[in-house]
């Protein structure tokens, strides 16, 4: 199960499991954000690469209209998830714990 | 001690394998620090097959606990031969404009876990995949194993 909430002026806050079946959710979500987009991953308990996916197209999208997308309060599992994958080197992280 | 159980070929059956898990480990005693690996090396294994396998029949999972950690084994019946340990590789250094998330599920697999071997038989059709993990450091790489199975 996975909620997002926030957007716009405030952080997006994504709260549960980030999997296969989340992941069409979320990204029609994510694409009406514009701008500088922060996720809020306090509560965000796992990710799958199918969540991978979701912030990959997410950022190539704010990118080509001046923006991008960055991740905050990240843990372990996802550190290491963006490490492996190379995303550290792509998206702007804040462990944030 | 070990536990098994079925799992149909769709998408939706992931929160089943996702509880399944959760109540194993609880009932096993393996870290629950480990879960979230193991669910998304299931959840890679799990989804390649309904998105490619031909095969119909259940896939069966079986957990087991080891000192410091979990074997865990996918039984795919009426399976084609393929060999995760194989992945293509991902150039992980490329920039987000040229980053596609194609393969980087079977990718990360080894990278997450211990060891990942992989099983076929040809006479039953059968793949199997045995991964371990523990709270020992990881060691990237993949141990491969190709022969002949039984399921």
């Amino acid at each position: 199960m996975l909620t997002i909430e926030g957007g716009g002026e405030t952080p997006v806050v994504l709260s549960g499991r980030l999997d296969a079946t989340q992941a069409a959710a979320a990204q029609s979500y994510l694409d009406r954000l514009q701008g500088v987009v922060t996720l809020d991953c306090s509560d965000l308990q796992y990710l799958s690469s199918a969540g991978l996916g979701v912030f990959l197209k997410t950022h190539k999208r704010l990118l080509g209209a001046g923006g991008r997308l960055r991740l905050t309060a990240v843990n372990r599992h996802l550190q290491d998830i963006f490490s492996y994958s190379g995303f550290d080197q792509i998206l702007e992280i804040d462990p944030g714990r | 001690m070990s536990e098994n159980a079925l799992f149909a070929r769709r998408i939706d059956v992931l929160a089943e394998i996702f509880a399944f898990t959760t109540a194993a480990f609880a009932r096993q005693g393996v870290p629950a620090a480990l879960l979230a690996d193991v669910d998304f090396v299931l959840e890679e294994l799990f989804t390649n097959i309904v998105k490619y396998s031909r095969g119909k029949a259940p896939v069966a999972i079986e957990i087991a606990a080891i000192p410091q950690g979990v074997q865990v084994t996918l039984t795919e019946p009426e399976a084609d031969r393929f060999d995760v340990t194989q992945a293509p590789p991902v150039d992980i250094a490329l920039p987000a404009v040229q980053r596609q998330p194609g393969g980087l599920g079977l990718y990360l697999i080894p990278r997450l876990v211990d060891s990942v071997q992989y099983g076929y038989s040809e006479g039953e059709r059968c793949g199997r995949i045995v991964f371990r993990k523990t709270s020992a450091a990881p060691s990237p790489g993949a141990a491969k194993r190709n022969g002949e199975e039984r399921c």
